[in-house]
């Protein structure tokens, strides 16, 4: 009718939250939505795309983005990060670690990376990919930085970790262990023509009171990284008490427990509403045993003969740090008292060993003591050395560090081109709107899937690993549980005739009129479909999906279906409901093989197009499969569904074809097992009126 | 809006019958909001006549397109190409599309696929009433806003007949009783006085009862 | 007097109106006419010929008329808007007063869906009230609707119809008052089954005072049997059948429905002429003619006056 519409010339669209708070910007909705229509290998894809560390990620990311998560304005976030573990173990690790991953062409230059946590990892994996020689000196015996001497194993099993570098091996990396850098120059001089310096922060601190320095009063980093190392740290029968309220503390705390230790307490700061670990650290490790002291300061270590005997604390309403570092708050009087232990571990923060750096000052620091970079290039004040992660920013999160790598391998790149490293760096990408309380009113509410974990009394005595990972009916159930945000209907505007049907079908009150055509608002859009499949002027369409896709994929199953003579049955599934059952995959998997199904995500993106376009390609029969009625994820999908198959039905009529090769099935996610039984009534029909009339050459 | 509807299947397959290539032709205004004849009908009719074709062992050849409105000279010929390859062009506007393509297009055959129903709106998603029937006499401002024209099946000007009952309309119940609304909306408005008036012949020579009627601006000619 | 026809005298010398009613047939049998008019002779005061009733073809109401006429009845023939636009209708007028009928009652017609014919085209031209105000235009002003004189002009006692039982039932007494204004010199109702409802629309009649402005014939007409009570009850539009009537036929032995059809139509008629302002009855036994004699007499309106 009109030309499309130039994309090319529309501003960058919004990116759904969850993609916006992930530093490395990963497409959460891109592999959440892939799990959710079973295709577990895309989603695996998706995610080890902008992520060289999927497996690390799927089991300790700090999942900034399900904070962002706007199904946390409806119910509680999606779990995306125990999906993104979902996608990594059902990836087929024979097919490669990153199948399809393009190399370039090897290149003559060398760079040299210091460190091999994530930033180190990713900024190596990067620039083995654009052909760079590229050398990772790490200090410690093994690779993985703070992953390896940091995360308790109860987290991350080891052998996650060695799953992962083993890749880079093969990309040519070249790992040189047990080798702490001294001298960057030195580097320089080898012939490294850039070095990226990602080195962590390994430095726990300790506060300067009394008797902090006694043998009974360790460093967070230091015990993590020994019982790492795998020395044999026995607790024993030791009161231990952490100082420090982050979720290093509460790895501290946990791994404390599983030495052995009679008893373990932390205390902080912070109260409980503040606390900074992660909510749900801190409920495992109460459930494991942990006890929490909040609102404390801490005065001194009291000992006697040089045996710790507890800590001496002060009630403090505590407000934050102020930006000299000093704590704001105030001491109730009164209030002080002893908490006891015979083993007191620091655990209030940790920073950088830079002692490394030239003496010459001529790669700078902040006054926070860290390294001073360009933020967007991530160039320190020496040409050619570049800086990031933990040793940068002070703590932070694997996948922060991740960004920093890419990042990095973006200005190597330019740099060693000669360009101008801020001109390869993507600007910040732009966040959807939140969702509006009238589109949260009409979502349907699903419950969060819980994530199985060891007993709690089974975990709290070993090293293994506390989350077990979703089922594949878990992972289906929890990533339905995804808005799709951003991914909905666009209007084209010169095909709108304001025609209103969008108005009128939305089940979620979303589309509006505005200068004289509709207008579905991306923040508010639920995807659901029931908008472009109604449209009259086709003048919607969908992101994830198109007609053409459709008809194409309608076209492959009928001809698939065409097998030993049996009716060659065509089926819209929806993966929200009628395939969503356990083992829908296996049940998908054992139909027999005229029997071809399109899963779909809600039976109101089946357009009545697509019905007649089976029959037009020579299906003998056709279903549609959708939830049971009043079960629909979008409320009445199924019902727009139900209604064009009786459209069609009629249409078939009129056709002398028989209306009874077309029928809807309203299925809940139990019945998913008998799907072969109930397309079996329809082939019964199938048979009776014979093979269908229509033969396409 | 012109309110349309498909004909059906059967007499469409009798119309294009004789013919090989065949362009079905949507309109982008009026029958796309009715629902009968816009892109999205054009595919539904495509694939079911496709299917038709092929059930029968013909290998009629079917392209489809739209236009923004088949009324006007300039839209359809965006589309002139496809007209002129095709035996016969199978229109699913309005009857002034149709007759817009014959006119513009003297020698190719042009076929309805829809039969125009009426001027009218959509009440509610899927239902869609009559409103106006043109007369060319517009009476709404003697009546409430409530055309007993195009609204009573008796065309009644002077109250309603003995058929009203409940509201509804004895030629068909699911049809509100034209003067009932008149006199409801009247009474609203404190106007029920004008129903006492008797209401003069109505000037049929303004409807098509005058001939086909035709407006001149010729302020506006060029 | 305004034309001198037998119904009109006797309205106006003040008796209690009977009219009845003869449906042509639906052939060109001349003879049916004969038999229908001869068991209502006499009867009644005049007799009206439906046009079309219920939009199916019959013999035509003037030519009836005329048959009437030479039998020595007094006719009143029905003219709908349905089938004649205004062209039509006058010439038609004209040629029925020539022959010499005086009696015209103006009616809008029921809708052709409901007839033999339910595609056909229906005129509606005009409205009744547009009809009965044509009419006497023609008779009081000898002219016609497009304003031209005519020499000798139809002289009709005009008639309309109502249906006190249609909606909105506020405003039937003022459609009444506008038909009267229109020209109408007489009313026939619609059958009247519930009497109650009837005297509340009359008692509406008379504060309007539109009974001294026009003489009302109340309709009735006898039920043969239960079945036609209740498809009348629930399927016939703009027609009220209380419940005690169905009742009171099915409280008699089949044999004896007939019989108990014509009492009860009678006792209407009894209780109608104590309602102030009704001027006569108009009895409806269409194709039950021979139960009219019986009816009028059984209400003690047999014989009728000669005026």
């Amino acid at each position: 009718m009109s030309n499309l519409s130039d994309r090319s010339t529309l501003p960058a669209e919004p990116l759904p939250p969850c993609q916006v708070a992930c530093p490395a910007h990963t497409d959460v909705r891109g592999y959440i939505h892939a799990i959710a229509r079973g295709d577990f290998e895309e989603a695996y894809r998706i995610a080890r795309e902008p992520n060289p560390l999927p497996y690390i990620c799927g089991k300790v990311c700090a999942h900034p983005c399900e904070t962002e998560c706007r199904r946390g304005d409806v119910d509680e976030p999606v779990a995306i990060c125990a999906l993104k573990r979902f996608a990594t173990e059902q990836h087929d690790l024979s097919k490669g670690h990153a199948p399809g991953l393009t190399v370039a062409e090897p290149k003559e230059e060398k760079v040299a990376i210091v460190g091999s946590g994530p930033g180190g990892l990713t900024a190596a994996h990067d620039l083995a990919r654009m052909g760079y020689k590229v050398t990772v000196f790490e200090a410690y015996p093994k690779v993985g930085g703070m992953m390896q001497y940091g995360i308790p194993l109860y987290r991350l099993p080891r052998e996650t970790i060695d799953l992962e570098t083993a890749p880079l091996k093969d990309l040519g990396v070249e790992f040189v262990t047990n080798q702490r850098v001294t001298d960057v120059d030195a580097l320089l001089a080898d012939g490294y023509k850039a070095v990226f310096l990602a080195v962590g922060s390994h430095v726990g601190r300790k506060l300067r009171i009394p008797n902090a320095d006694l043998p009974d009063v360790w460093l967070n980093t230091e015990f993590l990284r020994r019982v790492a190392l795998g020395e044999k740290i026995d607790l024993r029968g030791r009161h231990v008490l952490v100082l420090g309220g982050g979720n290093v503390a509460i790895d501290v705390a946990r791994t404390a427990l599983r030495l052995g230790a009679a008893e373990v307490s932390m205390t902080c700061l912070e109260s409980c509403t503040t606390q900074p670990a992660h909510p749900w650290e801190i409920k495992e490790a109460v459930e494991e045993g942990v006890q929490m002291f909040h609102d404390r300061t801490f005065k001194e270590i009291v000992a006697e003969n040089g045996k710790v005997k507890g800590v001496r604390c002060v009630k403090v309403n505590f407000r934050g740090f102020l930006p000299t570092g000093a704590p704001d708050m105030d001491e109730f009087p009164e209030t002080e008292h002893v908490l006891p232990a015979d083993l007191v571990i620091f655990a209030i923060g940790q920073g950088p060993d830079l002692s490394f750096l030239p003496q010459d000052g001529s790669i700078a620091q902040t006054p926070r003591r860290t390294i001073q970079v360009n933020p967007v290039t991530l160039a320190t004040t020496k040409p050619g050395v570049f800086a990031g992660g933990d040793a940068v920013t002070g703590v932070g999160f694997i996948i922060d560090a991740i960004a920093a790598g890419h990042r990095a391998a973006r200005s190597i790149d330019a740099y060693l081109r000669g360009l101008d490293p801020a001109s390869v760096q993507p600007p910040e990408p732009q966040k959807l709107n939140d969702l509006q309380q009238k589109t949260i009113s009409h979502i349907r509410h699903l419950k969060r899937e819980e994530m199985p974990m060891l007993d709690v009394n089974q975990r709290k005595f070993t090293f293994d690993e506390v989350y077990l990972g979703y089922t594949e009916a878990q992972a289906i159930r929890a990533a339905h549980r995804c808005l799709t945000c951003g991914a909905g209907a666009r209007v084209e505007e010169t095909k709108c005739i304001a025609c209103l049907t969008c108005v009128r079908v939305c089940p979620y009150e979303v589309p509006l009129l505005a200068r004289g055509t509709a207008n579905v608002p991306v923040d508010q859009c639920q995807a659901c479909g029931i908008c472009a499949t109604e449209c009259p002027a086709k003048a919607i369409s969908m992101k994830l999906y198109s007609d053409e896709d459709m008809i194409k994929q309608i076209r492959d199953a009928v001809r698939k279906a065409k097998y030993n003579g049996e009716p060659a049955i065509v089926g819209f599934a929806c993966r929200y409901c009628a395939y969503a059952g356990e083992d829908a995959n296996v049940v998908k998997a054992s139909l027999p093989a005229n029997v071809q199904t399109i899963d779909v995500l809600c039976t109101g993106k089946v357009d009545a197009l697509y019905l007649l376009k089976a029959f037009e390609f020579g299906a003998d029969g056709v279903f549609v499969a959708g939830c049971l009625e009043g079960e629909c994820h979008n409320d009445k999908g199924n019902v727009h569904a139900a209604k064009r198959v009786a459209y069609v039905k009629g249409l078939l009529d009129e056709l002398a074809l028989g209306n009874a090769r077309l029928e809807m099935f309203h299925m809940s996610p139990d019945q998913c097992a008998n799907m072969a039984e109930v397309v079996s009534t329809l082939i019964t029909k199938v048979k009776e009126l014979g093979p269908s009339p229509v033969r396409r050459s | 809006m012109i309110k349309a509807q498909q004909k059906p299947i059967a007499e469409i397959k009798a119309l294009i019958a004789p013919y090989h290539r065949i362009l079905i032709l949507g309109c982008g205004t009026c029958v796309t909001i009715s629902f009968a004849g816009g892109e999205k009908e054009v595919g539904l009719l495509a694939s079911s006549l496709r299917i038709a074709s092929a059930m029968e062992g013909q290998d009629k050849i079917f392209a489809e397109a739209t236009v923004q409105r088949q009324c006007e000279w300039e839209f359809i010929d965006a589309v002139a190409e496809q007209i002129q390859q095709a035996d016969a062009v199978l229109s699913l506007a309005c009857g002034i599309g149709v007759q817009a393509l014959a006119e513009r297009y003297p020698d190719k055959v042009v076929l309805p696929g829809v039969n125009t129903t009426f001027l009218g709106m959509a009440v509610e998603h899927g239902v869609l009433v009559e409103r106006c029937r043109a007369c060319g006499d517009c009476i709404l401002g003697l009546t409430g806003g409530v055309c007993p024209i195009a609204r009573c099946a008796k065309n009644l000007l002077n109250g309603p007949c003995g058929g009203s009952q409940n509201g509804k309309c004895e030629v068909n119940p699911e049809l509100d009783c034209a003067w009932q609304l008149i006199y409801d909306r009247l009474a609203r408005l404190g106007q029920l006085d004008r129903l006492a008036a008797l209401m003069p012949y109505k000037d049929w020579s303004k409807d098509y009862d005058g001939g086909p009627r035709k407006i001149v601006r010729e302020d506006l000619r060029l | 007097m305004k034309v001198g026809s037998n119904l009109e005298k006797v309205l106006t010398s003040g008796y209690f109106a009977a009219t009845g009613e003869l449906g042509p047939p639906k052939s060109a049998d001349p003879g049916v006419i004969r038999h229908k008019a001869s068991l209502l002779k006499g009867y009644v005061d005049a007799v009206n010929i439906t046009d079309n009733q219920t939009a199916i073809v019959r013999m035509s109401s003037i030519s009836v008329g005329i048959m009437l006429l030479q039998l020595g009845l007094e006719p009143t023939i029905q003219m709908t808007c349905r089938d004649r636009n205004r062209l039509a209708i006058q010439s038609d007028l004209l040629g029925a007063a020539a022959h010499g009928v005086k009696n015209l009652l103006c009616l809008t017609g029921d809708h052709q869906r409901f007839g033999n014919h339910p595609t056909a085209r229906g005129v509606y031209d005009l409205d009744s009230i547009q009809l009965i105000q044509m009419v006497k235009t023609m008779r009081d002003e000898k002219k016609f609707a497009c304003g031209e004189e005519m020499d000798v002009e139809p002289r009709f006692f005009i008639g309309a119809a109502e249906n006190p039982f249609a909606d909105p039932f506020d405003y039937r007494p003022y459609r009444l008052a506008k038909k009267i204004a229109a020209g109408a010199d007489f009313i026939q109702t619609q059958l009247i089954y519930n009497v109650p409802k009837f005297k509340e629309f009359m008692k509406r009649v008379c504060d309007l005072g539109l009974h001294e402005k026009c003489y009302i014939l109340a309709g009735v007409g006898p039920i043969k049997s239960v079945g036609m009570a209740r498809y009348m009850q629930t399927s016939v539009p703009g027609m009220d059948v209380p419940e005690e009537i169905v009742a009171r036929l099915k409280g008699v032995p089949k044999d004896q429905v007939r019989k108990e059809g014509i009492k009860q139509c009678a006792d209407i008629i009894s209780e109608i002429r104590e309602i102030p302002g009704v001027a006569g009855v108009h009895v409806m036994a269409i194709e039950w003619e021979e139960a009219v004699p019986e009816i009028l007499e059984l209400a003690g309106l047999l014989p009728r006056p000669k005026v």
